[in-house]
């Protein structure tokens, strides 16, 4: 293919830029020559866009629907991940920590000999642990029970 | 009346339970990843096989589709893995398709058409004709760029290859069909182009 004709289909595709743009439209105006062809590529250009596509047979769709029936339905990527091996991560850290915290301890001397609290952190925990403490406790580890278990109610029927 | 879903919108249902929805995307899909597989293949049954084939891979892959890209992009993208593996698979050497050798056989091969025959069909019969006489990956570029409305850079990644590479390569496919339409019209081509 000669570098005109392929200049030209750039032309007809539009992806020249701005000046090779006005340069082709030029040697088009003065070139009866390069008219001619520029003419017949367009014709082609425009029975190539009506192209037909062709049709499968009538029972395609019925066909590739029966096929998928068979797979399990999709469903995005994140919400794929197992969450088994999520947790399962999880409490291999938990229990690396745990193992070198045990290992720690019962290698460690027990005692605090020279150890004292400095006078301001000396704190009477008795005077804050009243019966009106704890049933505030509890009762906020009740709501927050509750929010987790509406949304673990929630997410069983939205599945 | 009732809004026409984009594809996107279409797998988000799907993705949420809706699977029977996937029917409209194949419905609307179907014609041109057929009409894709049939470049390749150069044969019907096989065709509709490889068609089916890339669908059922897209339902089971739809939740890995990143949804920054066109459907139609990524679905062709299946559909030409689907094919070359498929004529792998049939013992074809997909090496050959870019070879002149298969492709002097094809033309040979579909060459007893007959240009007197021109009467009777319409242009449309012998562009595809002519289509048919083409390299699998001429054919498939020509039918990607004008009727799937793929950028040479869509085509680039359907086809894995650079936009220039396809740039230049649409530029030889439309050459070639040219060629192949003269070949079968003969002096008639000046009244179809």
């Amino acid at each position: 293919m000669n570098a005109i004709e392929q200049q030209l289909w750039e032309y007809i595709d539009g992806t020249l830029d701005e000046a090779a743009n006005k340069a082709i439209e030029e040697k088009i105006a003065s070139d009866p020559e390069i008219k001619a062809q520029y003419e017949d590529l367009l014709k082609l250009n425009s029975v190539l866009g009506t192209l037909d596509l062709d049709e499968p047979s009538m029972s395609f769709i019925r066909n590739v629907m029966e096929s998928v029936a068979a797979e399990p339905a999709p469903v995005a990527l994140k919400t794929k991940v197992n969450s088994g091996i999520i947790y399962a991560i999880g409490a291999f850290f938990v229990l690396s920590l745990l193992g070198i915290l045990g290992y720690v301890f019962y290698h460690a001397k027990a005692g605090f000999a020279s150890f004292t609290l400095p006078e301001k952190f000396n704190i009477n925990l008795d005077r804050y642990i009243t019966p009106t403490t704890l049933y505030t406790f509890l009762f906020v580890d009740l709501v927050i029970g509750l929010i987790f278990l509406d949304q673990f109610l929630r997410r069983k029927v939205h599945k | 009346m009732e809004q026409k879903l984009t594809d996107l919108e279409l797998i988000q249902n799907i993705l949420a339970g809706e699977t029977a929805q996937y029917a409209l995307l194949v419905k609307r899909h179907q014609r041109f990843v057929f009409t894709l597989a049939l470049r390749f293949s150069k044969n019907r049954e096989d065709a509709e096989e490889i068609a089916q084939d890339c669908f059922v891979k897209a339902y089971k892959a739809l939740g890995a589709f990143k949804q920054t890209s066109k459907f139609s992009t990524w679905l062709y993208t299946i559909t030409y893995t689907t094919a070359m593996t498929f004529l792998r698979k049939k013992r074809l050497d997909t090496d050959s398709i870019h070879n002149e050798e298969t492709f002097l056989q094809l033309e040979n091969h579909t060459s007893n058409f007959n240009a007197n025959d021109y009467e009777k069909h319409d242009s449309h019969t012998f562009l595809n004709q002519a289509i048919g006489l083409l390299m699998p990956d001429d054919a498939a570029i020509i039918t990607l760029f004008y009727k799937g409305e793929q950028s040479l850079e869509e085509i680039g990644e359907t086809l894995n290859m650079e936009p220039n590479t396809i740039k230049v390569k649409l530029h030889r496919a439309r050459q070639r069909l040219k060629e192949k339409l003269q070949y079968l019209l003969k002096d008639e081509v000046k009244e179809l182009l």
